[in-house]
């Protein structure tokens, strides 16, 4: 029995989706880099790492699921192009890494207020990793073909 | 106008960009990182307005700490934006949702300079823990429709491929 994505029987649920999606990834990767560029020293020097990263943390993680939540949904308009494109499996690794990264190492960083030289390296690591994931996503509909 | 998008796709500088490998795909994927950085520092301004984040810190402070990020981020979404227009200035200016992204940033225009003077320059004399006027709110929820608009409008663009369906206004 087959079953009719709502996504593919209307031409607007697919570019709506798409809004909320980059809005779910603007807000997760901008309060992240938010945060990783206190670490770095610019930014909103007036607070701590650690009170940017407890302010922003519901915005961090309300935006990523809006994103997961709806990137699925437009995964599932078409899995075997996604899952047989270079630059999505690309974004996919990337985003795992970052999320991870997010709620481990980079956690402990912001919590300890640290700005050495270490939490720069990790702050930068963050900021290249999000970067990915958002140039993973662009260039997956310029990528034809794949695996 | 017509004819000036023309004339920009023809200079030397939007024409070696067009005809590189990936310059466009990698000017939208930097313009598409900026706008994470600046749409966060927007969205941080407004909901602070609002009152919902990020709490505990007096209004001013944020928005003021702000200012300079958002300056920049701003400063780096233009100029990728001009870029990227101006690579392919005649199909932009014939996209219905190039020009309704247009229309949006004239309202952000205008929301800056009916909101700037009362709401955002004054934020400094409102006490810490003394609620924010009805003003500040409408100023700061308009502000993040309009920004979301354009984020939708930006994404519409790539979703009519040319020959556009549009006609000159």
């Amino acid at each position: 029995m087959q079953i009719a994505n709502l996504l593919n029987s209307s031409e607007l649920t697919f570019p709506i989706l798409e809004c909320f999606h980059i809005a779910g990834f603007i807000i997760a990767i901008g309060t992240t880099a938010i945060v990783d560029f206190r670490i770095l020293g610019y930014g909103l020097l007036g607070q701590t790492p650690s009170q940017l990263m407890k302010s922003t943390r519901f915005w961090t993680l309300g935006g990523l699921l809006v994103a997961i939540f709806t990137g699925l949904g437009l995964y599932s308009s078409d899995p075997d192009t996604y899952y047989l494109n270079l630059s999505f499996l690309f974004k996919i690794a990337c985003l795992i890494l970052a999320i991870i990264l997010n709620y481990t190492i980079h956690g402990k960083v912001a919590k300890a207020d640290s700005t050495s030289g270490g939490a720069k390296v990790v702050a930068c690591i963050s900021l290249a990793l999000w970067g990915a994931v958002i140039f993973g996503g662009i260039f997956i509909a310029f990528v034809q073909g794949g695996l | 106008m017509l004819s000036l998008a023309i004339w920009l796709q023809q200079t030397g500088l939007m024409r070696a960009l067009r005809e590189s490998d990936r310059g466009y795909e990698i000017l939208l994927s930097l313009h598409v990182s900026f706008i994470a950085l600046f749409g966060a520092t927007i969205a941080m301004s407004n909901l602070r307005l609002l009152g919902v984040a990020p709490r505990g810190y007096p209004v001013a402070d944020i928005v003021d700490q702000l200012r300079v990020p958002k300056r920049i981020g701003f400063l780096c979404v233009a100029t990728c934006g001009f870029l990227l227009f101006g690579m392919k200035a005649e199909e932009y200016y014939l996209n219905v949702f190039f020009r309704i992204k247009v229309l949006l940033f004239l309202t952000v225009a205008a929301h800056a300079l009916i909101f700037r003077p009362p709401v955002y320059n004054r934020l400094s004399e409102s006490a810490a823990d003394s609620p924010l006027p009805a003003r500040a709110k409408l100023a700061a929820g308009f502000s993040l429709v309009v920004w979301f608009g354009i984020v939708c409008a930006g994404r519409g663009i790539g979703y009519i491929h040319p020959p556009p369906f549009s006609h000159h206004f």
